[in-house]
């Protein structure tokens, strides 16, 4: 059980990687990393089809990225109609893997050309906790 | 001569079947195969029913359709691979006809979609995706096509009026198959002014659900030589898988890797170019879709599918006549149904019989189907 509670509505509860929402909701971006072989995966993976290896590490990552293409939905899935339009992104982490995640609502879609920066942070709603692409300014400034 | 040839094709009515079940539908398709092919049901070996199952009210729908179709009890079994079910059936048939198995063996593709209420159809759309990393972000099918539409437009230049094009074609001939969903054309206007389903995708660059069936007969050469009088023999077969998720997948999103891996396997098997297709059935979901496999299959270079529509290379009377029976986007996507209705439309084509469409000397025919997302892809070569 928990895995319930990653994403903005989760259709799936049982995973070995539920720990990924624990991490979400302390604000951190965390992967996992497969002690034989030392490949890295996000979203995680508690087996590694390399190696084939079932022993990892959750290690944390790097939230930069870069845009690789995005849509604007306006037609959606019952659960997700009162937030239509929204945007969805897929973004390659500086460090790799890819990511397929929302898109922070304050950025227009002017923006959202292959190779525009981004970092990818951890967000919480009622339901749990995600990640979603957000430009990295606006992420920079909240730090401080 | 090929080693395995197709002896007979069905082909329902493709729309809002109203008035027709699951098995009815696939009656229609069965039927009219056996007609054509003038066999009897005594005469098949196997049954392959094809439809993506979690659209059915019926659990496991080949028991019902081999029943209704008086097929026990010669073995039977569903083929499962979403939008590309059928053509995955053919292939499927092909290896149990090739292996000596069966001598002649039938591929049912089938689907009811409109029966579903809204809530169900909304409810499945929204697990079209990885279910774990990427539906809990609400994809649709649309969504994932939209991006790929998005990164060919920004890398190409490609234009929503240029995605227009294909609509506009698959649309217009949609208006001479009596067997298509939709029987009106539509202008670039009307499809760039239709209401956004995802950016840049409206709903006239959308195929839509629909109920229908189609049906392959398939038989060994000996069965073949002695039955029909105009053969179309299955040349090349291509079939690949790419991750589900699309962050699972590489490069710029600009084209199908798993269009490119099934075609090059079916060009290798059949020995023939992109430039030897006389005519080509491509799975139109979208009308980006439609552009991507130009370029995927090999008939435009990357970047300028939609100057084949410009140039109407891709109409009839052009260099390669394609989806001229309406495709997806005029026929409907009754999903299970969809491969084996490329067939059919081929096998007209390459026997001479698709009348006031027909493609002068049609010798080679070319059908290209994808599964859900892209994570497959089925390509399927023919000889007349
Ligand atoms: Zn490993």
């Amino acid at each position: 059980m928990g895995f319930e509670k990653f994403g903005k509505h989760g259709y799936v509860s049982h995973a070995k990687v539920a720990p990924i929402v624990d991490y979400l909701k302390k604000g951190e971006l965390a992967g996992t990393k497969c002690l034989e072989c030392d490949s890295l995966y996000f979203p995680p993976k508690a087996d590694c089809p390399k190696c084939r290896s079932t022993k990892f590490d959750w290690v944390p990552l790097n939230e930069n990225c870069k845009l690789i293409t995005f849509t604007e939905v306006f037609f959606a899935p019952p659960e997700f109609q009162k937030e239509t339009p929204y945007l969805l992104g897929l973004a390659e982490l500086e460090e790799g893997p890819r990511v397929f995640a929302p898109i922070d609502s304050r950025i227009t879609r002017d923006y959202l050309k292959p190779g525009a920066l981004l970092a990818l942070h951890p967000s919480t709603n009622e339901n749990g906790a995600f990640y979603q692409l957000e430009k990295r300014e606006q992420n920079y400034l909240r730090k401080r | 001569m090929g080693r395995v040839g197709i002896i007979g094709v069905g082909h329902s009515r493709f729309g809002k079947r109203s008035d027709a079940s699951l098995r009815e539908l696939a009656f229609e398709a069965y039927r009219e195969a056996l007609d054509d092919a003038e066999i009897d049901t005594s005469d098949i070996d196997a049954s392959l029913v094809c439809s993506a199952t979690h659209y059915d009210k019926q659990r496991s729908p080949a028991g019902v359709v081999a029943e209704y179709l008086g097929l026990n009890p010669a073995p039977t079994f569903n083929v499962e691979a979403a939008c590309a079910s059928s053509a995955v059936g053919l292939r499927t048939a092909w290896a149990l006809v090739n292996s000596r198995l069966h001598d002649i063996v039938a591929i049912v593709g089938v689907q009811k979609m409109t029966e579903l209420s809204s809530d169900e159809i909304q409810e499945l759309m929204g697990r079209a995706g990885d279910v774990m990393w990427e539906s809990p972000f609400g994809t649709t099918m649309p969504a994932y096509y939209a991006m790929y539409a998005n990164a060919h437009m920004a890398r190409y230049g490609t234009t929503q009026e240029q995605m227009a094009l294909v609509p506009v074609k698959n649309r217009k001939y949609g208006t001479k198959n009596p067997k298509a969903m939709f029987q009106k054309p539509v202008e670039i206007e009307e499809v760039l002014k239709s209401r956004m389903v995802s950016y840049p995708l409206k709903l006239y660059d959308c195929c839509a659900n629909a109920d229908g069936a189609a049906c392959i007969l398939v038989a060994s050469r000996n069965k073949v030589q002695k039955l029909s009088d105009r053969p179309v023999w299955i040349a090349g077969l291509g079939l690949a898988s790419s991750p589900m998720s699309l962050a699972g997948r590489t490069g710029p999103m600009t084209s199908f890797q798993v269009t490119k891996n099934a075609a090059k396997e079916a060009y290798k098997m059949a020995r023939v170019l992109p430039r030897d297709v006389d005519i080509a059935e491509v799975h139109d979901s979208f009308s980006i879709t439609e552009i991507l496999n130009y370029e995927d299959l090999g008939f435009a270079r990357p970047g300028t599918g939609a100057k084949l529509l410009e140039r109407e290379e891709t109409d009839l009377g052009g260099r390669i006549p394609v989806n001229i029976d309406g495709g997806l986007i005029a026929k409907g996507h009754p999903v299970g149904a969809t491969g084996a209705g490329q067939i059919t439309a081929l096998v007209k084509q390459l026997r001479g019989e698709a009348g006031d469409l027909q493609v002068d000397n049609a010798k080679v025919g070319l059908a290209q189907n994808i599964g859900g997302i892209g994570m497959y892809a089925a390509v399927t070569i023919l000889r007349g």
